[in-house]
């Protein structure tokens, strides 16, 4: 499944993803990217890429156009020989703490839901916690504090707690969402928290 | 017993009259030490052996089949080959047997799932409950009922009490068995249930919240095949009573292959671990864990997490502090009263603080008044008596005085004692008589923390009444 059709589904269960736009060609990207207003980010959308990152398929915190076009040609140039679909401009996510939400069905319990310390040190710290789906706020609680990453998520070095009525929001959607639409494993990874809220910033899931 | 299944369940842990099928006069045979444990064990109950070969078993007399039998049968167990398991399986229900255990092994674990499916087709016809097969089957020290084929000589069995063990490996429930017999730990229900064919760990958990003499629950588990129904079942009895529970077979589950790091991270275990600790159920990560754990949960239930030490041995006390921080709990500030109380009995050199350190000269005494003040105090939820058993000062009333403390049952208290072969008898000695006592520090704090969280986590009903 294509991203923009895995975006379109999780909308439907209603995950607030950052604004995006599907772009055909340079010309469309900056004015995507003008109306969404910078810093963006661009991301290669292309079937035969899974792992978008390694040929230099996602540009972060683009400020301006002369930047945008040129990291649009350098992904162009990246690609080259693949089928593209397109680019995909998305709106910059908010800083602060990369958590994992993860989604798996168990053969013996059913959908269990992950939470976990994430980013790109997801494997290397693997400082995660889990539930059988469906949870309640108790449980999201229990989850946090569980984490040795826990001081991080309750604000470390001087930053606010995170909003925890979005994680749990988040996670409430995530259970809901596996069980409905029987997923096999997701990511959301990572999933960026602030004391306001949270911006999903990469997702993958299999059925 | 609300449902059937529970009530023929209840038979075989309280039978008028067994039948031993496949009962042997050749020792060392399985219905040899089965027919010797259940005399030897003093089973109140009749006893009727059942075998084709024989006409007398030590000394009773011996049917060809349990449909010779005249007399009413609750319960049979079943030690016989695989093959023949179904037929009388079948002459069980006829005689309208309504619990059975089949210790037999040659079923479904070695691609026999086709006798298992006869096992359940007559269970659920006849309205049977059957344990097993592939198990070692039940110990109940109250009807003396004791279907582990195990040599006396070689398993010793434990005396009655309130902890119940439900095991799905024999080896393992063997090995509980022995553990909980040398630390002195009275059971109530025993159950080894192998294939889980017909009955499974959800039953045994349902059966046990009912059970009375119950207090709290062994769950040991390589796998379950109902995930949902255990997660439902371990949060219904473990508000009631609480469950330690060790999941065997951790590693191996994940799923090298997956694309997502969910499914690289999250193997079977983690399920299981999700299931616990969503059940608030106490996981114990190994076998001493689980016998440190179930030790201590004979004491009342601590309101919060202030502990107060009280010591004879200076470096003790400071580690049980270290480790009762390390494990998120607090040390407790003593109110004012006690430290006057203490104030009185303390030499100048102790330190009346917490660790509450009397020194090596303490005497039982000192520990007798000290303790007492403590459990006095409002600002203290739990006791650490860490104890040197070694000084000049101290003999043996200082068991009296521990195990005095140990059932006085207005905070929980837990002993540590440090030490070789002298100290060691003195700890099983407290062992014996019911004192939760530890060998280190931080294997008494951590037991303690788990019974802490248990007290404010678990909503049991227990926990509520305050």
């Amino acid at each position: 499944m294509g991203m923009i059709e895995d975006f379109k589904l999780l909308e439907k269960y209603g995950f607030k993803l950052l604004p995006y736009a599907l772009a055909r060609d340079i010309d469309e990207a900056a004015a995507i990217a003008k109306k969404l207003k910078y810093p963006v980010v661009l991301k290669v959308v292309s079937p035969e890429i899974t792992h978008k990152t390694d040929f230099g398929g996602v540009k972060i915190n683009i400020k301006n156009e002369e930047t945008l076009r040129l990291a649009y040609k350098d992904i162009i140039d990246g690609a080259k020989g693949k089928k593209i679909d397109g680019i995909l401009v998305q709106k910059m996510a908010r800083k602060g703490v990369e958590l994992i939400i993860g989604g798996k069905k168990d053969d013996q319990f059913g959908h269990m839901i992950v939470l976990g310390l994430g980013g790109i040190y997801v494997e290397v710290f693997r400082d995660i916690t889990a539930r059988i789906c469906p949870i309640n706020a108790e449980d999201v609680d229990d989850m946090v504090s569980e984490l040795k990453s826990n001081p991080l998520i309750m604000g470390a070095r001087g930053n606010k707690p995170i909003n925890i009525d979005a994680l749990k929001e988040i996670l409430f959607k995530v259970c809901r969402f596996q069980s409905e639409e029987d997923i096999k494993e997701l990511d959301l990874n990572p999933v960026v928290f602030n004391d306001e809220g949270c911006d999903i910033i990469d997702v993958r899931f299999s059925k | 017993m609300k449902n059937r299944k529970l009530r023929n369940l209840d038979k075989i842990f309280h039978p008028k009259a067994i039948a031993v099928i496949g009962a042997s006069t050749v020792p060392n045979k399985l219905g040899y030490v089965l027919m010797k444990n259940l005399i030897g064990n003093g089973f109140q109950g009749k006893i009727y052996p059942v075998n084709l070969k024989y006409r007398k078993v030590m000394g009773l007399d011996c049917y060809p089949s349990v449909l010779e039998i005249k007399e009413r049968i609750d319960c049979a167990i079943i030690a016989t080959p695989a093959q023949t398991v179904t037929q009388i399986l079948k002459e069980c229900a006829q005689k309208k047997i309504s619990g059975a255990i089949v210790l037999s092994g040659g079923f479904g674990e070695v691609g026999h799932q086709d006798y298992e499916g006869e096992m359940k087709k007559i269970a659920e016809e006849n309205d049977m409950a059957i344990i097993g097969p592939n198990c070692l089957g039940v110990i109940n020290p109250y009807s003396r009922v004791d279907s582990i084929f195990l040599p006396m000589y070689k398993l010793e069995r434990p005396q009655a009490g309130g902890i119940s063990f439900i095991t799905q490996s024999g080896a393992v429930g063997t090995c509980g068995i022995d553990l909980a017999a040398k630390y002195g730990l009275g059971i109530s229900k025993f159950i080894s249930y192998g294939n889980a064919t017909v009955t499974n760990e959800c039953d045994f958990l349902e059966y046990l919240l009912h059970d009375k003499r119950t207090e709290q629950i062994v769950l040991y588990i390589e796998g379950t095949k109902d995930g949902k129904r255990l997660l439902e079942m371990m949060t219904k009895v473990n508000r009631e009573k609480p469950i330690i529970a060790l999941k065997a077979g951790r590693y191996g589950g994940a799923l090298n292959a997956a694309k997502s790091h969910t499914g690289n991270l999250a193997g079977n275990y983690l399920a299981y671990k999700a299931a616990f600790r969503q059940a608030k159920v106490i996981e114990a990560e190994n076998l001493e864990e689980l016998f440190d754990f179930v030790k201590i949960f004979n004491q009342p239930l601590p309101k919060g997490n202030r502990m107060m030490i009280i010591t004879n041995g200076g470096g003790l006390g400071v580690m049980t502090a270290d480790a009762i921080e390390e494990n998120g709990m607090k040390l407790a500030e003593m109110e004012l009263k006690t430290k006057e109380k203490i104030k009185e009995i303390t030499p100048e050199y102790g330190s009346i603080g917490n660790p509450l350190d009397m020194t090596a000269d303490a005497s039982v005494d000192r520990y007798r008044e000290s303790i007492e003040a403590c459990l006095n105090d409002e600002n203290i939820d739990g006791i650490f008596i860490d104890v040197l058993f070694q000084t000049p000062t101290m003999n043996e009333d200082i068991l009296d005085v521990l195990n005095f403390a140990s059932e006085d049952r207005r905070k929980p208290i837990v002993v540590t004692a440090v030490g070789g072969s002298f100290t060691e008898g003195y700890r099983k000695v407290l062992e014996s008589s019911g004192v939760p006592t530890y060998g280190t520090p931080s294997e008494a704090v951590k037991a303690m923390r788990k019974m802490v969280d248990y007290s404010l986590k678990s909503k049991c009903r227990k926990c509520l009444i305050k």
